[in-house]
């Protein structure tokens, strides 16, 4: 059959780019996701200047538009045992990371036009958080709502996560929120119209020290408290269910067969449209400059293209929040850490679950497409904003994910990039009013695990927000918490 | 394909094993070559419509080569020399890829499909996809085996780390070995010269230098660089060599990075464009000048000089020349008897090509009969490496490339960096010669502490 390819290693044609354009995706980093090109093998050699070209001649985008997409190391598909040659010195903190992530987009990807003079309710971020938060408050009746976003949707975390989501929590919060969230995402596809592509081959915790082992073991019975069918694995049911898998050095694995992994970025789609369907606006490219308060109230969100007077103000900026608090004179307590993450070559299916050792926050899964997509915290990162990729993280993580996986050696990286975990002092969210400042709604703090707590979260928050009726989430897991020293800690932390 | 008559005393005849096949090849060629030049052009089906494919960039920049090579996936043969006896598979197609039942994807969908809406939200529909496509998805099998021991890491310390060894990083390594300044040059190919000996001789071309006279252990062939990264002491590239015993990682620090890694062949967009036989030009010259390998008939389609250097070249090397077709023109006085100016160029064939077709200056289809499309158009510069190291790159809309962004002496936005030939942009092999040396002066000048 006659094809115009544009990008050969995933079949994506002329047309394919010219659909992506009817649709809204203008920038070269949108048009990549949308339309998968340069994410092959090739990673976009052959077929980025193309692209290119086509949105110029298509005036989908001016050309100071154009820009690259992110350049992702090794520059060639690299084995997984060449990579783990390198010894890494785990006493030293990591240093650097590449390429540099743009800190302001070019004004020439901006649409036209200032942002709306006023709304009742501004939503600062349009990732996951504050895209569901946006739509929730649309059913819920209220769309006079603008979201504010600095990039392209799925330029943050939302957009750099590994698409876990698991019920496998330690604290009964987190179970409900994620039972939740889960099953939204099984209906995702047909309340939205596109496909998340829920995928429920479960999640395999292995625990190596005695410590971990004991967590796992006391996990277990709240989960199945909380009506979540998790079960500790003998070493052989381990094995049946990762073929290849080894237990060496484990003293127990526990395993909920409902846990899975999802596509992420459908999802930020999904909301958005659902926004924009039903009024709401949602401006990307868009910086947040300041803030204008008077009374113990916020009046005025201020950014690079305009000012919206506004009731609510809710900060749904992830790792970018403390940053943004500050332009209001509020502390926060969270921090952003670098999360570095990779991807392989695309391979038949041959892993189920996703698996992570609890101890090291390795964790490995197969993504619909084929590819094995992976991370592993290092104890040593850093606090900030750095979203650059390093070798040894590529080192540390081939060697760990080649201790489990011992045959896995000739599997080649395409690419490894980062994002940035918000995290705060107990694992857990920041919720609900600010002191001090009562109209702005703070929704971060989400320590890695936001995206899947996303659709719970944010359906519960609209409720409230619309309401005025209470909610325990939102005193919770309020701000006045750290002052007050009653923290939960959630100590299921990984990647 | 065929091999050229003069082409048997290019290396020790052997033969590989495709699918149970014995197939002739010559030892150390890419395997690719030997397999295209046996007649087999199909290689691989691609990953979501199971379109055939055969080799088109011989540099690995595409995927269309990609085969299961003893037990390991996703290998690109046309970077894998020839062994004895090696074991080739095609792969993601049944029962083979000559006729792969999973085709019919591509004439189901004729204008593509939209992965994100289809069947979304429908009952039942929904699930039965998830589970076709888990199974669908992905390219090749696990490996069969455990990957050997790597030998450890080597750290390498120079003052200069040069990548890619063409006109513009061979000027420049002459530069620097000159002036007496240290440097390690990495090259991901066998052979130094990129262009110089594998390209369509350009008439201007500067002549390929005697690399013996470089200090001794200064260059390193079939060195991948595979990233300019930063830790605790300093910058430095990470190498991926492929010596005698196996592939090893270097971590080479240095001073200053001189990046002439020149360009990737991009993919033209076109119908059809992706048919066995369609070949990048400079994976033709290649093909031709290196191995002794060339079409029978060839039609060319792109613009600019390395259009008209190729034809010039397939002429002369007894390859029918049936179209050259300038999609940008006019036709330049002095180029090829029969070149033309026309727009919409079509690959024509079933499994692979047997014919082109194009849109005449009238807009009338003019239709040849080949066994090759030669597609020689703007390389598409290789800017990652320098974007990773903090240079500017801009998109060129007259040339419809990225390319970085640097002065005439070939520095950029990041102190430490410099850039010269291709990667800046379309130059010619004596124009990348001029910037590489130019580059290498002005980078010699910005080192302190003089020369060592």
């Amino acid at each position: 059959m006659s094809k115009t390819l544009i990008c050969s290693c995933e079949d994506v044609t002329s047309d394919d780019i010219r659909h992506a354009v009817s649709k809204g995706y203008c920038d070269v980093e949108s048009v990549k996701r949308f339309t998968g090109f340069g994410t092959g093998i090739c990673q976009g050699k052959g077929c980025l200047s193309a692209v290119a070209a086509l949105l110029c001649k298509e005036k989908a985008q001016k050309p100071a538009g154009l820009l690259p997409f992110t350049p992702r190391p090794p520059l060639y598909p690299t084995e997984l045992s060449v990579l783990a040659s390198m010894q890494v010195d785990e006493s030293q903190p990591p240093v650097g990371g590449v390429p540099e992530e743009l800190a302001v987009f070019p004004p020439a990807l901006r649409s036209e036009g200032t942002v709306p003079a006023k709304a009742k309710v501004v939503i600062i971020g349009g990732g996951i958080m504050g895209l569901a938060l946006a739509y929730n408050l649309s059913l819920r009746g209220e769309t006079d709502v603008v979201v504010l976003e600095r990039g392209y949707l799925c330029a943050g975390a939302s957009g750099r996560n590994g698409g876990g989501v698991r019920m496998q929590w330690g604290t009964s919060a987190n179970i409900e929120l994620a039972k939740r969230s889960i099953e939204l995402m099984g209906r995702f596809a047909r309340d939205m119209g596109i496909n998340v592509w829920l995928r429920q081959g479960g999640y395999l915790f292995m625990a190596k020290t005695k410590a971990v082992a004991q967590r796992l073991e006391r996990n277990v019975a709240l989960h199945n408290k909380h009506g979540v069918p998790t079960r500790l694995l003998t070493v052989d049911e381990a094995r049946e269910i990762v073929p290849g898998l080894s237990m060496a050095g484990a003293q127990t694995a526990s395993y909920n067969p409902e846990d899975g992994v999802i596509f992420p970025w459908p999802f930020l789609w999904g909301y958005a449209n659902g926004c924009r369907k039903a009024g709401i606006k949602v401006e990307t490219f868009t910086n947040v400059t300041g803030f204008e308060t008077s009374d113990g109230l916020v009046r005025k969100v201020k950014t690079d293209r305009g000012d919206i007077a506004c009731d609510t103000v809710v900060l749904a900026s992830g790792a970018w929040s403390p940053e943004i608090a500050k332009l209001v004179g509020v502390q926060l307590p969270n921090e952003p850490h670098r999360h570095e993450i990779l991807s392989t070559e695309p391979l038949k299916p041959f892993l189920s679950p996703l698996v992570s050792v609890l101890d090291s926050g390795l964790y490995f899964s197969q993504s619909m497409r084929g590819e094995i997509v992976g991370g592993m915290g290092d104890p040593k990162e850093p606090a900030g904003l750095n979203m650059g990729s390093t070798l040894r993280f590529v080192s540390r993580f081939s060697q760990a994910l080649m201790e489990q996986m011992p045959h896995l050696g000739h599997v080649k990286v395409l690419r490894q990039w980062a994002g940035c975990y918000d995290v705060t002092p107990d694992n857990n969210p920041v919720l609900g009013r600010t002191p001090g400042l009562e109209n702005l709604l703070q929704m971060s703090g989400f320590v890695g695990h936001g995206f899947m707590m996303a659709p719970a979260v944010a359906e519960r928050m609209a409720g409230w927000m619309t309401t005025g009726e209470s909610d325990e989430l939102f005193t919770r897991f309020n701000l006045r918490r750290f002052q007050e020293g009653k923290l939960e800690r959630e100590d299921m932390i990984i990647g | 394909m065929r091999r050229l008559p003069d082409a048997a005393a290019r290396g020790k005849s052997i033969t590989v094993d495709l699918e149970g096949e014995t197939v002739p090849a010559v030892e150390g060629e890419p395997v690719a070559c030997s397999l295209v030049a046996a007649g087999e052009s199909v290689l691989a089906r691609s990953i979501k419509y199971h379109r055939a494919r055969g080799p088109y960039c011989f540099s690995g920049a595409c995927s269309h080569c990609l085969m299961r090579v003893d037990g390991v996936p996703n290998v690109y043969t046309c970077r894998t020399p020839a062994r004895a006896g090696m074991k080739l598979e095609r792969q993601n197609a049944y029962p083979s890829a000559k006729v792969d039942v999973f085709e019919a994807i591509d004439w189901f969908f004729p204008n593509g499909l939209d992965h994100h809406e289809m069947f979304a939200g429908v009952p039942v529909a929904e699930q039965v996809m998830a589970k076709v496509a888990r199974q669908l998805a992905g390219l090749g099998l696990l490996p069969a085996s455990p990957a050997p021991e790597r030998m450890p890491v080597q750290t390498l310390r120079t003052r200069v780390a040069l990548v890619g060894g063409g006109a513009a990083g061979l000027a420049a390594a002459q530069v620097l070995a000159s002036q007496g300044v240290s440097f390690l040059l990495f090259e991901r190919e066998s052979v130094l010269g990129g262009r110089l000996v594998a390209g369509a001789p350009e008439p201007d071309a500067p002549k390929m230098m005697d690399t013996a006279a470089l200090p001794s252990g200064s260059v390193r062939t079939r060195a991948t660089v595979i990233g300019l990264y930063d830790d605790e002491a300093g910058r430095f590239l990470a190498v991926v060599a492929d010596g005698p015993e196996g592939l090893r990682l270097l971590k080479v620090y240095a001073e200053r990075f001189l990046l002439t890694p020149g360009g990737h062949p991009p993919l033209l967009p076109f119908e059809n464009n992706d048919l066995p036989g369609v070949y990048a030009g400079r994976a033709a010259s290649l093909l031709m000048r290196r191995y002794g390998v060339a079409p029978e008939v060839a039609a060319l389609v792109g613009w600019g000089p390395e259009l008209y250097a190729l034809a010039r070249l397939m002429e002369e090397h007894g390859t029918k020349v049936a179209a050259v077709v300038d999609l940008k023109g006019p036709v330049p006085s002095g180029a090829p008897a029969g070149a033309t100016q026309g727009s919409e160029p079509k690959a024509h064939g079933r499994n692979e090509v047997s014919g082109f077709s194009y849109a005449d200056a009238s807009g009338k289809r003019v239709k040849v009969d080949c066994d090759a499309v030669l597609v020689a158009v703007a390389t598409s510069p290789s800017f990652e490496l320098a974007r990773q190291g903090g240079a500017k790159v801009e998109f060129d809309e007259a040339r419809e490339v990225f390319a970085v962004v640097a002065d005439a002496d070939g520095r950029t936005a990041a102190k430490d960096l410099y850039v010269a030939g291709d990667v800046t942009g379309g130059r010619s092999t004596a124009e990348a010669a001029a910037d590489g040396r130019r580059a290498a002066e002005a980078l010699v000048g910005s080192l302190t502490g003089g020369q060592s």
